[in-house]
């Protein structure tokens, strides 16, 4: 599997987009240069780890329109902004619309090259946390209707006994749900329990 | 003699003979009715009580076999056993003995004197003694007589001259085995006899057992008055003797009946009392007929008498003829006399009165001909057929048929057309069954002379001659009133049909009409027609009543604005109120003006401001890229696996890049310098103008009139138009972004124009009472890229600059001696004026 992030960079000027390869590319990072939003966007697939240095302004699809696109089906690529210079403005808008960053023109290499670090980390770790929350909902969707209930019971606080005579079973029987329940969740406490299922319901 | 008195003797007479003959024939009535009366009556009583005897003897059987089955003797039987041989004598018990059930159980039903338990052979084996009365010598023997019989049951007879009821009931022990019978015996004494009746038959009324062989009583009821062995003969003084024999209790050999005694005397009180009573009832009677008659007679002569004293009175008014005095004699006859004299006066006066009406009905008819003949109504009378009875002159004219002619012709065949005659058979019933109006008017087309149809108003009134209901028909030509009926309808149509919203409200604001097209406006003002207007328009509504002139006023509702004419009419107290939609111009109005706004803002952006962004965006790129290029090579040098190439190409790279900087600065420069300038003659004050109506809409935002103070005549320049405009439009707008910062009645805005130089040149100055430039900016103001304005780009008035040294001009700053500042811009005239008329 393809792991190591690239940074994408979408703008309309070549000489743009090569200097800031050139760039990037010294500090041993993937580069990928798109000369327009839309052949970007016809590259590009989301699964793909890495981060967006986006031109705002451009022919053809903007950088917003690419944002608003972008944020529209989900996909959550962290967004760097260029600006060059009067289109403050424009950065601002974009920063409102969710970009991580943004940098005017012409660019301190050592804030570039931070700010991208900065997009990548939390690309990452955005990745492993939805990773995480699909594991948690496949081990939920494992659970029995009934080990459902007694498990939202059991991350509602209420002691065995009193789910027992909630569900009207034994509170043996509900002691043998709560453990297929620890089992199937992989949970080692109550506590990672009921942090997996506020993870899942954050959704 | 007084009449009522007469009447009552009269009613007396009456009365009394009626009440003698119905006497004499009411109560022989009465006596046979009595008589067959008494004798069903007696037949009733004596079936009656044998009934109830029988049901007592009846008691007795039922009572023997209770007894017979009860299970006491049944037990006590058991272990009995009787045989023929032994003829030991019966054993007779005074206490209730075993085989008995306790007294209480059956002494109510029966009172048998002794109770025998008889075995199959006849032969009494037990005795039981119930009364203190002897048990019959016959009844201990064992006679074969009074065997067990299964058919015979209860038996009468006679035992030593007594007579007895025997009752036997078969006995079997508690095994089933038949043991013989148990007999009850009970005398038929006096006291069985009243027990029988159980008390019901009263007065004195006497049952009896009778020997009907011997004639004599063998029992009775009442031994006091019929003793034993009393004849019938002695008994019959006394009684009415009802006898039966009986079927149920079939003795040996003995004749016994049943016999009812009622007592003779109780009869006859019976019969006294019956003649009494009808002798009660006739008196009643006639005294009721005699008041009634004597009431009817006298109340019938009462008002005989108040009849003729009114006929009398009458005749004396009217006729003048006196009531015949009536000097004894006979009274009615002198009446009879008197009433005929009265009916011939009634006649006479009858046929004088005809004669006067006749002449009253001639003279009546007479005006009404005239009347008819004169109308300038047709009048048209009509039979309850349809038909026509008679039609008047005018008629005549209208229809062109002589009166002879329409005289019987059918009406609505005749004078109308097709339609109206179909519509006139239903108003025509309808009016018979009253159900329209007494007094009808109806439009209908008539057909007048030689079949031309016209509108009709037609009053039909029915009236009834000799019985025959009739209709009057007033028939009107109203061609000249449709036609102006049409004509005020087509003009009431104008303002329905009217695009444009006309409505019209009276003084108190209420909305009487509206057209169509006002449905925005009523909308606008929240009500429909009939209800009233808000507040203010109502006020305004007043005013123009008031003043009685026309108001104009405009209105904006959404999209809408409409114009507004408010035209009092004073002598009828309402305003009509005219609208017009001018949304539409207004709309284009107001887009025109936007656009040539947008038009100088976006002109000036291309110019100055779009340039200098331009210019930025522009020298960015490849200043980015350089930079970038030289920190990616700074980078790679520092790090040990350095591509020589790379490098080279990288800074290949940077040289392009400065290359198409320096390119983009050339390029600018010739956009802005070196061009080829456009000359064209010019009035300078006309570009002024023309620079001021561009602003004029911002200026009237910010509330600044901008004052024009313009030579006279023209002063013509040879200039690029655009370019000049450009800079007075620079300056004007600096001018009023200046304004925005002092109070708006401070604000000022002059431009102004006039010659300089001695004639040779044309100075144009916008000054403004802004706050002033202060003295250190004063000297920068012309350096690229210096701004005081937080939005700017301090390219404006270096741009201007070089296109007033491109036309050999200049442009000049100063303070304005009020506070502010003033701009001022030469350019050389065209064709220098002389300096004699340079005030200067």
């Amino acid at each position: 599997m393809n792991n190591q992030p690239t940074v994408f960079v979408v703008d309309d000027d070549q000489a743009m987009r090569n200097s800031l390869k050139w760039l990037i590319e010294s500090v041993g990072m993937r580069v990928e240069t798109y000369g327009s939003a839309d052949e970007f966007v016809s590259n590009y697939y989301p699964g793909r780890a890495g981060c967006l240095l986006l031109d705002v302004r451009m022919p053809g699809m903007s950088g917003l329109e690419l944002q608003e696109q972008f944020n529209h089906r989900q996909i959550r690529i962290p967004i760097i902004i260029i600006t060059g210079h009067g289109d403050v403005p424009m950065a601002v808008r974009s920063m409102k619309a969710g970009a991580v960053d943004f940098i005017e023109k012409p660019f301190n290499d050592e804030l570039l090259l931070e700010s991208i670090r900065n997009a990548l980390a939390q690309d990452t770790e955005h990745r492993s946390y939805q990773a995480e929350q699909a594991e948690i909902t496949a081990r939920l969707g494992q659970l029995t209707p009934r080990e459902h209930e007694v498990m939202e019971m059991v991350t509602d606080g209420k002691a065995n006994k009193e789910i027992a005579q909630a569900l009207g079973v034994s509170a043996k029987t509900v002691e043998a749900h709560r453990a297929r329940v620890m089992e199937k969740m992989e949970a080692d406490s109550l506590a990672d329990l009921v942090k997996m299922v506020m993870a899942a319901s954050r959704r | 003699m007084p009449m009522p008195l007469l009447a009552a003797l009269v009613g007396l007479l009456c009365g009394l003979s009626v009440w003698l003959v119905l006497d004499l024939f009411q109560s022989q009535a009465l006596r046979e009715i009595f008589s067959r009366e008494l004798q069903t009556r007696l037949d009733q009583q004596a079936r009656e009580t044998l009934i109830r005897f029988d049901n007592y003897t009846e008691a007795h059987v039922s009572t023997a076999r209770l007894l017979a089955n009860h299970r006491s003797l049944s037990n006590y039987l058991e272990p009995l056993y009787w045989s023929e041989r032994d003829s030991t004598p019966a054993m007779l018990h005074y206490q209730a003995p075993a085989w008995l059930p306790p007294a209480t159980l059956w002494r109510p039903l029966a009172r048998p004197s002794h109770i025998l338990l008889i075995d199959t052979w006849g032969r009494p084996r037990e005795i039981h003694r119930v009364s203190l009365d002897a048990l019959p010598q016959e009844l201990y023997g064992g006679s074969e007589q009074y065997q067990f019989d299964s058919r015979e049951r209860a038996t009468l007879t006679v035992l030593g001259g007594r007579p007895y009821l025997l009752v036997s009931e078969r006995v079997e022990d508690a095994t089933g085995t038949l043991m013989g019978s148990l007999m009850l015996v009970a005398p038929v004494d006096a006291a069985f006899l009243r027990a029988s009746q159980q008390g019901v038959a009263g007065d004195g009324v006497v049952v009896g057992l009778l020997d009907a062989d011997e004639q004599r009583f063998l029992a009775s009821s009442e031994p006091e008055k019929v003793a034993r062995g009393e004849r019938m003969e002695t008994a019959h003084r006394d009684y009415l003797i009802t006898s039966q024999a009986f079927y149920e209790y079939e003795g040996a050999a003995l004749n016994l009946q049943f016999a009812t005694l009622v007592p003779h005397a109780a009869v006859r009180a019976v019969q006294a009392s019956v003649v009494d009573v009808g002798r009660h009832q006739l008196l009643v009677s006639a005294v009721t007929f005699i008041t009634v008659f004597t009431l009817v007679f006298s109340l019938l002569s009462a008002r005989l008498n108040r009849i003729m004293s009114r006929i009398s009175f009458f005749s004396r008014k009217a006729l003048g003829s006196e009531q015949p005095m009536v000097e004894g004699g006979n009274q009615l006859l002198a009446l009879e006399d008197w009433v005929k004299q009265f009916i011939r006066l009634v006649r006479k006066t009858r046929e004088e009165m005809r004669l006067k009406y006749e002449f009253e009905v001639q003279e009546s008819e007479t005006l009404k001909r005239a009347i008819m003949e004169t109308s300038l109504d047709s009048i048209i009378t009509i039979d309850q057929d349809g038909r026509i009875v008679e039609i008047n002159t005018t008629a005549e004219k209208v229809f062109g048929y002589l009166r002879h002619e329409a005289i019987g012709r059918e009406f609505a065949g005749l004078l109308l057309d097709e339609e109206s005659a179909a519509r006139f058979p239903a108003l025509w019933a309808g009016l018979r069954q009253g159900r329209a109006p007494a007094d009808l008017r109806t439009e209908m087309t008539a057909l007048g002379v030689g079949g031309k149809p016209f509108p009709a108003e037609l009053a039909i009134k029915p009236l009834a001659l000799h019985g025959r209901s009739m209709l009057t028909v007033y028939l009107r030509d109203i061609t000249e009133r449709k036609r102006a009926e049409q004509e005020i309808l087509c003009l009431a149509k104008f303002p329905a049909e009217s695009p444009s919203p006309v409505l019209r409200v009276n003084r108190s604001g209420v909305i009487i009409y509206a057209n169509a097209s006002s449905a925005r406006l009523l909308e606008y003002w929240g009500c429909e027609e009939g209800q009233t207007l808000p507040p203010y328009w109502r006020e305004q509504v007043g005013h123009v009543l008031g003043s009685g002139k026309v108001w104009e006023v405009d209105v904006a509702w959404g999209e809408s604005i409409f114009s507004l004419l408010f035209t009092p009419v004073v002598d009828l107290d309402y305003v009509n109120i005219y609208g017009r939609d001018i949304s539409a111009v207004r709309h284009a109005e107001n887009q025109a003006r936007e656009h040539q706004q947008e038009l100088v803002h976006v002109c000036r952006l291309s110019t100055m401001g779009e340039m200098a962004t331009g210019l930025a965006h522009e020298l960015n790129q490849p200043l980015s890229a350089i930079a970038n290029y030289a920190n990616g090579c700074a980078r790679r040098l520092q790090m040990d696996n350095r591509d020589m190439r790379d490098i080279i190409s990288a800074l290949e790279q940077i040289n392009v890049q400065a290359d198409r900087a320096g390119l983009i600065i050339k390029r600018l420069r010739s956009l802005v310098g070196k061009q080829q300038p456009v000359r064209t003659k010019a009035d300078i004050n006309q570009v002024v103008r023309e620079v001021c109506s561009f602003v004029e809409f911002e200026a009237r935002k910010l509330n600044v009139v901008i004052e024009q103070e313009l030579t006279l005549s023209e002063m013509y320049v040879r200039i690029d138009v655009v370019q000049i405009e450009q800079v007075l439009l620079n300056l004007i707008r600096n001018a009023l972004d200046a304004l925005r910062d002092v109070p708006e009645e401070e604000r000022d805005l002059i431009v102004r124009s006039g010659c300089s130089d001695e004639g040779r040149s044309v100075a144009v100055q916008v000054i403004d009472t802004g706050p002033g430039i202060p003295a250190e900016a004063m000297d920068r103001l012309f350096e690229p890229f210096f701004t005081t304005k937080s939005s700017g780009m301090g390219m404006g008035l270096i741009i201007s600059k070089t296109i007033m040294e491109d036309h050999n001009g200049r442009i000049t700053v100063g303070r304005w001696h009020h506070g502010g500042t003033t701009f001022t811009m030469t350019l050389p005239l065209h064709e220098p004026i002389r300096i004699g008329l340079d005030e200067d």
